[in-house]
């Protein structure tokens, strides 16, 4: 097992580096640098922006560039953001949190919602459990995330007053756990139902798939209830690809969702990439997609850890 | 085992349940807080360190950092870090009385040695400024705005409270503070030292800044949200709030959060389209007209490869202003026929008209090969771009719309990518508001072969102390312009301002000019 997590580590090396210089050549190939939003557009004279290109680095040549990227990578410096001056480690552990907060409450709920339904409109197919979660299924795919933010501000915010329509705290500072809480259930409402069809989905087909199997009809003719039997058999036999689903979130969970973030006002990582981008901060972009490359290699790494614990037939071979 | 976690499930739930319905704890209950929303963020909270140099920068840095003017939308001048202001040596110097009562937000007062000791440094070749160009226009500076050794800087302090700045050519502080003033702000420069120069934008003191300005910094969660807490001693006033908190998110939810009370104002002046302007309305909210525009819209020509007076001519004929106005405006705009922004003291006699069958000949005196031609917008756009395109294909300029982000869109353009494309900018009351910066060596976006003629005539306005010799000068250059039609004059459009139904003095229209008088904001109870 330690030989196996050895190699699968060893493995994921050239692939994060592969990422990083991906990434960087995009940034390279999309033309203007964040000389160019310099100044009042337009106006900007070639002396300030050469200043600007010089004090950024940016007149050096690409793999230059890089390897000097890759060095301070090595040595735990992400670098200074282009806009702020700060330094990217600390502004994406000023966003982590928050997004680590908000996607994860979302993720979390969806899972608390999306496996009992999944496992019930399994169990009853053509039931009323069954038909809401077909149409929770077609709000979430159907429904893009920008839409349902705005549907939720003004349905729960502008039309009934309950929740608030933007920000994390109502004085910008932390201000009690009932005032996080209150600005958070909007948001994480919509990562949550965006993210519900998906699993609703995967849920039932697998359990679907699993009532279909030999030991299923064993374990009724034993004389087991259908709740034990859905829960102790069904369920635990569609594990995988029910924990796959919600695994593969982990890397949304931390780069936050850049759509309800940036409505809402969320200071988390997805509205950090999004305002990078816009205003060509290369080294915040980098960070960004360092923290999440990392994220969906480890991740990966841990799927495939939890499939032997959640299914006896998975082995790791030695060597 | 089982019996026992459904119960504590629900408890927990329930807990976290109670504590969401919890309100504020009382510390926070007697802040009285603005809470204002911005669709951008700034950068560098060092006001002469920003990348960007934005409007969404700048609006920051007028709460932290103090300015010597208030510049009010129509042009006209108030008193701030400056109680008043004179012209002297037949226009070549202007003298500053600053307000005695100024002070930064650690108790120091504010002295000119401040100004005068800041603009130096800025100055300093050393010193890894951006947007030292602003200094340019002091004598003892070169055309970066580096000091020039061995020359006196025009920046110095007569007396405690008394600032002396002197230009390169005559300008009366009027004009130099409607051109510059919210490029130049005090820095605490007792609390900077002896440091190096070259090392001046690494101190952490631009992490927590101190300013003078009307509100000083409390935190920070850099690009999306800054709180600010209010200056009690400010010299115009104290505002009428504890704190501002003002947070980054998107253009679609400023007017939502406004009327569901979550925000109390965004920026900048609560602009509002038509549409918005009128769900304002049925929520309850007042809604004010715009008088003075804020917004000018052109189509930048590349006068290479458009080489041609008489095809960039015939572009400016073939459009339709009036219908590419209302596509963009909806009412709220006029259309131009020159950059001179319309009701301040400078005028042209020119006028617009569309003339398909004139453009038609002058693309055939032009000698248009019928080539199709590159038009880059913002998708933002891409309608205008394509009623553009609808006007020109009418009188036979084929024209492609390639979209684009803000930098690719400048960077094409200064690259010669492009052959036109559509900007916009917060016009100015001077009149070469709009061409000074665009018509240099330094800064030829156009592209235009010969500057020359251009300069000149820049030149000859620039120095003019004269209204009536002046406002001839602008004239003929105005028919220059329309002659050579380096680049097209669109419109000129104002804009609907929603009121915040918490937040009483604000003046709306001069948002749109990068200041706001938050020392007037007084949030109302309740």
């Amino acid at each position: 097992m330690t030989r196996y997590i050895r190699n699968r580590l060893v493995s994921a090396v050239p692939v994060f580096f592969g990422i990083t210089i991906l990434v960087f050549l995009m940034l390279q190939v999309v033309p203007g640098t964040i000389t160019d939003l310099m100044g009042e557009q337009g106006v900007s004279s070639a002396a300030d922006k050469a200043a600007l290109e010089a004090s950024l680095g940016l007149d050096r040549p690409l793999p230059v560039r890089y390897g000097a990227w890759l060095w301070d990578l090595l040595r735990g410096d992400l670098g200074n953001s282009y806009a702020s001056g700060k330094e990217v480690s600390g502004l994406i552990a000023q966003r982590i949190g928050p997004s680590l907060l908000l996607t994860g409450s979302g993720v979390l709920l969806a899972v608390l919602i999306a496996v009992p339904l999944g496992v019930l409109s399994a169990w009853k197919p053509g039931s009323a459990w069954d038909r809401a979660a077909g149409v929770l299924c077609l709000v979430s795919f159907g429904v893009p995330g920008f839409f349902l933010c705005l549907v939720g501000i003004f349905v729960f915010s502008v039309v009934l007053g309950w929740l608030p329509s933007q920000g994390m705290y109502a004085s910008g500072v932390y201000a009690g756990l009932g005032d996080l809480l209150h600005h958070l259930i909007l948001p994480a409402g919509v990562v949550c139902l965006s993210g519900l069809g998906d699993l609703v989905r995967q849920t039932r087909s697998a359990c679907l798939e699993t009532l279909g199997e030999d030991y299923i009809t064993t374990a009724r003719a034993k004389g087991l209830s259908e709740g034990a039997v859905m829960v102790r058999h069904v369920l635990r036999g569609s594990l995988i690809p029910v924990l796959t689903t919600v695994l593969t979130h982990i890397p949304h969970i931390i780069g936050g969702s850049v759509v309800v973030e940036r409505v809402f006002g969320w200071p988390g990582m997805g509205s950090l990439l999004f305002s990078a981008i816009f205003s060509r901060d290369d080294p915040v972009i980098m960070g960004v997609t360092v923290v999440i490359a990392l994220a969906v290699l480890l991740t990966n790494l841990l799927l495939d850890l939890i499939y032997g614990l959640a299914d006896p037939r998975v082995r790791y071979e030695e060597g | 085992m089982k019996r026992r976690i459904l119960p504590l499930l629900l408890a927990l739930a329930l807990v976290l349940g109670l504590a969401a319905c919890a309100g504020p704890n009382q510390e926070e209950a007697a802040q009285t807080v603005v809470r204002c929303g911005l669709s951008n963020a700034w950068d560098s909270l060092m006001p002469y360190n920003s990348p960007s140099g934005s409007n969404y920068s700048r609006i920051i840095y007028d709460k932290i950092y103090d300015r010597l003017a208030y510049v009010h939308a129509d042009g006209t001048l108030d008193p701030r870090g400056a109680d008043s202001w004179e012209s002297a040596d037949g226009g070549l110097t202007a003298l500053f009385h600053l307000s005695e009562k100024a002070a930064f937000h650690d108790g120091t007062p504010v002295t000119a040695q401040h100004w005068a000791d800041t603009i130096a440094l800025l100055t300093d070749p050393d010193c890894p400024t951006l947007g030292r160009g602003a200094f340019s226009v002091l004598a003892g500076t070169d055309e970066t705005g580096a000091a020039v050794e061995g020359e006196s800087l025009g920046a110095q302090a007569v007396d405690t409270y008394t600032l002396k700045l002197t230009f390169k050519t005559p300008t009366t502080p009027e004009d130099f503070l409607l051109d510059k003033n919210r490029e130049y702000y005090v820095l605490p420069t007792h609390l900077i030292g002896d440091t190096p120069a070259s090392e001046v934008m690494e101190l952490e003191l631009w992490n927590a800044p101190v300013g003078s300005g009307p509100c000083s910094f409390v935190s920070e969660v850099a690009g999306s949200q800054i709180v600010l807490a209010a200056n009690p001693d400010y010299q115009l006033g104290a505002p009428g709030f504890d704190q501002l908190v003002i947070t980054v998110m998107d253009k679609s939810n400023l007017l939502t959060s406004l009327i569901a009370g979550d925000l109390d104002y965004y920026a900048f002046g609560g602009n509002a389209s038509v549409e918005d302007a009128q769900v304002a309305r049925q929520a309850g909210l007042e809604v004010l007209e715009g008088t003075v525009p804020n917004t000018f819209y052109e189509l930048m020509l590349n006068n290479a490869s458009i080489p041609s007076a008489e095809i960039r001519r015939a572009i400016g004929l073939a459009l339709d202003k009036d219908a590419l106005c209302l596509q963009s405006t909806q009412g709220l705009g006029t259309p131009t026929a020159t950059d001179l922004t319309p009701g301040t003291a400078y005028t042209s006699p020119f006028t617009w008209s569309r003339d398909v069958e004139q453009a038609m000949e002058l693309l055939r005196q032009g000698g248009y090969d019928g080539r199709t031609y590159k038009l880059a917008c913002t998708s933002n756009r891409s309608g205008l771009a394509a009623l553009m395109q609808q006007n020109l294909g009418e009188a036979g300029i084929a024209v492609e719309i390639v979209t684009v982000d803000s930098a690719t869109l400048f960077s094409g353009m200064s690259e010669g990518k492009y052959d036109m494309a559509i900007a916009s900018h917060t016009p100015g009351a001077l009149p070469l508001w709009f061409t000074a910066s665009r018509f240099t060596q330094d800064n030829n976006i156009f592209h235009v072969s010969d500057l020359a003629p251009y300069t000149e005539y820049i030149s000859q306005i620039q120095t003019e102390q004269d209204t009536a010799v002046k406002q001839a000068l602008v004239e003929r250059f105005q028919e220059l312009l329309v002659s050579e039609r380096p680049f097209i004059p669109l419109w000129f459009g104002t804009t609907l301002h929603v009121q915040s139904p918490t937040v009483e003095g604000i003046d709306y229209p001069s948002s749109s000019f990068c200041n706001e008088n938050v020392w007037d904001w007084v949030k109302q109870p309740g």
